[in-house]
């Protein structure tokens, strides 16, 4: 694939790159007009009819091929992009081999990655959060774990004249069946986001069994996106563990920002359980999602504690009978045990939803008002060297 | 009442191993500097890079390998570092890299695929719980192809496979039996010209990234975020 190269019909209008992608080369592309996203896959090779080598070697590589196309061609069928709501995932519109490589090609999204979600309004939040769980919901309601679930692999996008964000899901190509993951060694993810199941299947902990990896791992995920979308960071953990996972895994508390919620803290909580179990389903956190306040970020004064703030707190997640109540929350104000990156802040805050005002995330420095100011989104060209 | 699968098991490690292959003949001059500079810096961005992301590497290791050609002279044709720990041995690693000259190579094509077989065959970590083993190749020329006149030469490295199939199956491919890499580890960068054996190892070889460089242009537009990129977002 090259630039101005004509690939099954596709013409490349850029040069391709591994920008923001681990295990691919990608670029834009034509098709009668109509513009594309186009990727290519590093692995697997399809063997040249005339190629050399053994015949032995040749049937083992062409079988790996057919489980590939196996494997694709049965999450297009599950995910199709004409399926009720399938407008937030960005699924693949056309999948094929153009000599000894594969390509997969979806719709282009002119979209940005949004470097300061914690900058939106309240409301503004929630209908982004709210699109992305239904995209997931579409996932899990055919028993399909997204598997790398990431603020990377969520498209957010502003269309002129419509105030929202939208989220669009990408990267089905890690998916897999819930409960039905792929092998330890070759199973994707992110160390960051990845659920603590997850990281011990990793480990080869045999503990830890392939039908323990089921969709309570997007959830997982989800939560921490959830808490970052909200504050601009992920919830904090002892500086001994590299991850939320690992804290969660060590049975540590994740430090959740103090201006949450009340449901929201408890609904984060509950997203990051350490037991996959004890998750809530998709349908719960949407339903949590419906009313915007949720997603505010209200004012407590230092010494009070999250749970007897200001708001309501009665669980607005009670009803739901696999979902048990996280029970009493521990503010940590102090930042003891201490933080992994820069503590919380203490500072009371205005509820942006109130003022509009523009919070500053935790952790996050003077400049963050600054940078509202310049543009909040960074618009992906498809070309680092633009 | 912890049972054993309760037990924690430590915060999820990852090794990373590099191989720089780098052509030093005469053309390579031009460029040479700017690769030697920017693989210097390469370990402080990775690590910029990481920690922006809330990631970290828990053991990062490079090992170098100049090659020239065969065909030209065999005493410099390669020479080569063990495994250094970055940063622990960043000195050993600049001293090396500071003394490779662009010489020599005579004509093209040179010996790529001799360095490239090398890489391949490196004491590669298998410890860790995940591995990302990645070979970068820097040249501005083609390569012989493998098994030629020069394999018979002293001082040609006996590990080298006699054919280009040979080297494949060292690579590997999912479900190999014979491959030298793991199979979910393993990536490389080829920063190449698209000339033989490189268009030919990015069409035949898996977990390739081309880069091509333009003819003439050398690789004057090369700058590491591919490999970091290769590495961070895998991670
Ligand atoms: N439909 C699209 N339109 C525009 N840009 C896209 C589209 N899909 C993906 N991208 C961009 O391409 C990049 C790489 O895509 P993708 O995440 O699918 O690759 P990957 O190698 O599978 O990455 P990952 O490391 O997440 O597995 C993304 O970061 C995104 O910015």
């Amino acid at each position: 694939m090259k630039h101005n190269e004509v690939v099954n019909g596709y013409r490349i209008v850029n040069s391709p790159t591994n920008a923001g992608g681990g295990k691919c080369m990608w670029a834009f592309a034509e098709k009668s007009g109509k513009p594309y996203f186009i990727k290519q896959f590093l692995s697997p090779k399809r063997p040249k009819p005339d190629a050399g080598g053994s015949e032995r070697s040749k049937q083992v590589r062409l079988e790996a091929c057919r489980e590939f196309e196996q494997r694709h061609r049965g999450i297009m069928k599950l995910l199709k992009p004409d399926m009720p709501g399938g407008g937030h995932l960005v699924l693949a519109t056309d999948f094929f081999a153009h000599g000894s490589t594969y390509y997969k090609v979806t719709a282009r999204i002119d979209t940005s990655t949004l470097e300061k979600p914690q900058l939106l309004e309240s409301r503004q939040k929630c209908i982004l959060l709210k699109t992305l769980a239904v995209s997931l919901q579409l996932l899990h309601e055919i028993d399909v774990v997204h598997g790398d679930l990431k603020p990377a692999n969520v498209l957010v996008q502003k269309r002129t004249g419509n105030a929202f964000h939208i989220a669009k899901l990408i990267d089905f190509d890690d998916s897999y069946l819930t409960g039905k993951p792929p092998d330890r060694e070759e199973i994707a993810g992110d160390s960051l986001y990845g659920a603590p199941e997850w990281r011990r299947y990793v480990q080869d902990d045999g503990s830890v069994k392939a039908e323990q990896l089921t969709t309570a791992v997007d959830i997982f995920a989800l939560g921490l996106m959830t808490h970052y979308y909200l504050t601009g960071a992920l919830p904090q953990h002892s500086e001994r563990f590299d991850s939320p996972a690992d804290a969660v895994s060590a049975k540590e508390k994740l430090e959740l920002d103090p201006r949450l919620t009340d449901r929201m803290r408890n609904l984060v909580l509950a997203m990051t359980s350490r037991a996959p179990a004890s998750r809530p389903r998709i349908a719960t956190v949407i339903s949590t999602l419906k009313d915007s306040k949720v997603c505010d970020l209200v004012q407590r004064p230092p010494a009070t504690s999250a749970a007897s703030a200001t708001e309501a707190s009665s669980n607005p997640l009670k009803e739901d009978r696999d979902f048990p109540s996280p029970g009493r929350l521990r503010t940590n104000i102090k930042g003891t045990p201490r933080p992994r990156r820069e503590p919380s802040s203490p500072r009371p805050e205005t509820p942006s939803a109130a003022t509009g005002a523009e919070p500053t995330a935790p952790g996050g420095s003077s400049k963050a008002s600054d940078a509202s100011r310049k543009s909040r989104v960074r618009i992906n060209l498809g070309d680092r060297r633009k | 009442m912890s049972s054993a699968a309760d037990q924690y098991r430590g915060n999820l490690q990852y090794a990373v191993d590099i191989v720089l292959c780098i052509d030093a003949t005469g053309s390579m001059k031009p460029v040479l500097g700017s690769v030697k500079s920017s693989a210097m810096t390469f370990q402080p961005r990775l690590e910029a890079v990481m920690q922006e992301k809330g990631k970290s590497i828990s053991q990062l290791r490079i090992k170098t390998i100049a090659f020239r050609d065969f065909g030209h002279q065999e005493d410099d044709a390669i020479e080569s570092t063990d495994f250094l720990r970055l940063p622990e041995q960043t000195e050993t690693f600049r001293t090396f890299l500071h003394g490779i000259d662009a010489t020599g190579g005579g004509d093209v094509p040179e010996s790529g695929l001799e360095a490239l077989s090398l890489a391949v065959s490196s004491p590669w970590e298998k410890g860790l719980d995940r591995r990302r083993h990645v070979i970068v190749m820097f040249t501005d020329a083609p390569a012989h192809p493998l098994g030629g006149p020069h394999s018979s030469l002293q001082s040609y490295p006996a590990s080298i496979p006699p054919s280009s199939d040979d080297l494949l199956e060292q690579w590997g491919y999912p479900r190999s039996q014979e491959a030298l890499m793991e199979q979910s580890a393993k990536r490389l960068v080829l920063f190449a010209p698209d000339q033989e054996p490189w268009t030919g190892i990015q069409e035949d070889w898996d977990m390739v990234l081309h880069f091509p460089s333009k003819a003439g242009d050398g690789l004057q537009e090369f700058e590491m975020d591919q490999i970091i990129d290769t590495i961070a977002n895998s991670l």
